[in-house]
């Protein structure tokens, strides 16, 4: 039975995931684009891709998915998010957000950051990448600049995560806390977790897949900081 | 017994005044010494006096050589990083994604950071050797592209480029086997080797099995002494059973969430053992904390003697509190003999 042949919602989305385990980027993405044409990229992101996403981030949480079967998945999806952008499709992009992104001060670690970019726009998340080595006052004055109510801060190391109090402290400082919520992450977050509180973060996720859901929950929590 | 006879003792499952141990306190010996970190990573001679403090103080059965694995991507180009009370780092990696890397040779013996590594090495072990068992600390082949390129680019190469990444392991190899022969040559009694891309954490079960795995035999097996492969960051109990017959390897270093009867029984009697005790975590600890957590393990080990209390993870932060380290050794002392 050839993956083209799958027409069970469940089978091809096991198919998928399968594809994905086993660092097939090419074959996945010729599913999801073949269910994109018959059905629209957006039943592509919301019936195939996201529930997969979703187990690879709770098996990820769990330990039993590696980095490199995480990395190929943020690939996948930004293939389809390419794709879909060059077919002017049907994909719902920018519908959430604005958040900034960035690596603090002194961190050159891109890895985990670029792929909570592609996490958070395949679900719909207009991100603004500010990329490495991002200083605390040019975090804000972007969030400002965009209207953004999430700071996504990641960090690989001890010795840099340190530089996340610095953005907790400008954050506090230009009256923003509550409105402007600081979401931290990268490895040195799961080794340690209660380095999150140490450093002033609002929440962290255990994985670059879970990114989305951690913005959801600090976006609302923002909101209702502003309703009260 | 001496540091080297417990150590053997391990090695040999024979019985002992008391458990062997030791601390990674490469980083500590700048605190006790009271010097600057800058300085302690950059001269042989300070790094002894911080190394004799380590020993005055806590007397670990093995010491060891300038945890700073940096330096040795940092002798390809890069651009390193100093902050204080931590260890140099890799800012920028030396190359960018394009670029081929160039084999070093024994060029890079001339640079200032691995020479420093090197002499560092030959001091501690010219001074303690005898007695205490140096452990130099070498970064992995199969890690060794990552803090050339950056984690994301030796992913990406490792998984859609095998031409590439089989060149980039031969460079990895000869590196490897020059800086071990080196520290072996300097005295080292045995090199450690933290291991990250051999880890299902990071990699596929078929990454590791096609690739990583065969590129460790082939340069473990030349290794001009024995080596101490450690858990690199993530546990390994998973796929311990996969690399248990890697050549030259006399010990294993568990992670502190490896469940160490689970390792001993894939490993089987007679294999050297170590760990479980978080390095870094001893920072938040106090010391009657400590004592228990220690007490515990050690009566988890009691009959087994291939067992060596280590710490596990990075380098012991500098900001541990000295009592919590003494709680550590005096719930090793209290321990008793290993029968």
């Amino acid at each position: 039975m050839t993956k083209e042949s799958v027409t069970d919602p469940g089978a091809r989305r096991e198919a998928l995931y399968a594809l994905m385990l086993g660092a097939q980027r090419e074959d996945a993405l010729a599913m999801l684009l073949e269910h994109a044409g018959a059905h629209g990229f957006q039943s592509a992101v919301s019936d195939l891709l996201e529930p997969v996403l979703e187990r690879a981030g709770d098996e990820w949480h769990r330990e039993n998915l590696s980095l490199a079967q995480g990395y190929v998945a943020g690939k996948i999806a930004e293939d389809l998010l390419v794709a879909a952008v060059e077919a002017g499709g049907d994909l719902l992009l920018d519908v959430k957000g604005p958040v900034v992104i960035g690596n603090v001060e002194d961190d050159y670690h891109s890895l985990g950051r670029k792929m909570v970019v592609v996490f958070l726009r395949a679900a719909g998340w207009k991100v603004i990448d500010l990329g490495n080595d991002v200083s605390a006052k040019d975090f804000v004055d972007e969030a400002v600049k965009h209207g953004a109510r999430v700071i996504g801060a990641s960090a690989m190391m001890l010795t840099t995560a340190e530089n996340v109090r610095a953005l907790r402290t400008e954050i506090d400082a230009r009256g923003l806390r509550g409105r402007v919520r600081l979401a931290v992450g990268g490895a040195v977050f799961k080794l340690r977790p209660e380095l999150m509180d140490e450093v002033g973060g609002d929440g962290t996720a255990s994985s670059a897949i879970q990114a989305p859901e951690l913005f959801d929950r600090l976006w609302a929590a923002s909101l209702a900081a502003e309703d009260l | 017994m001496t540091g080297m006879e417990r150590v053997l003792a391990a090695l040999r499952g024979e019985p002992a005044d008391r458990r062997a141990f030791t601390l990674a306190l490469s980083l500590y010996g700048s605190r006790l010494s009271k010097c600057p970190t800058k300085e302690y990573f950059s001269d042989p001679r300070r790094y002894l006096e911080g190394q004799r403090e380590v020993a005055r103080l806590v007397d670990p059965d093995v010491l060891f050589s300038p945890f700073a694995l940096p330096f040795e991507a940092l002798a390809y180009g890069g651009e390193g990083v100093w902050l204080e009370r931590f260890p140099p780092n890799i800012r920028k990696p030396p190359f960018r994604e394009r670029e081929e890397i160039e084999p070093l040779g024994d060029a890079m013996f001339l640079d200032r950071g691995v020479s420093y590594l090197v002499e560092s090495t030959r001091l501690v072990a010219e001074e303690f050797g005898p007695a205490k068992p140096v452990c130099a600390v070498v970064t992995a082949p199969v890690d060794l592209p990552a803090m050339l390129l950056g984690i994301e680019t030796w992913l990406e190469i490792l998984l859609f480029d095998q031409d590439r990444a089989r060149r980039l392991l031969d460079i990895a190899v000869d590196h490897f086997l020059r800086l071990s022969g080196a520290y072996f040559a300097a005295g080292a009694a045995f090199v450690a080797i933290p291991v990250m891309f051999a880890n299902l954490r990071i990699v596929t079960q078929a990454l590791l099995e096609k690739t990583i795995l065969p590129e460790l035999t082939r340069a473990f097996a030349q290794a001009k002494g024995p080596l101490v492969y450690h858990h690199g960051g993530n546990r390994i109990v998973d796929h311990l059973g996969l690399c248990s017959d890697l050549p030259n390897v006399a010990g294993f270093l568990l992670d502190p969430r490896d469940n160490l009867s689970e390792a001993r029984d894939i490993l089987g009697p007679g294999r050297l053992m170590l760990g479980n005790v978080s390095g870094p975590g001893l920072a938040r600890m106090l010391p009657d904390k400590a004592y228990a957590s220690v007490s515990a393990l050690l009566a988890d080990r009691a009959s087994d003697r291939n067992f060596v209390l280590a710490s596990a993870h990075a380098d012991i932060p500098c900001d541990t509190n000295p009592d919590t380290l003494l709680a550590v050794r005096r719930a090793l002392e209290d321990a008793g003999a290993v029968a």
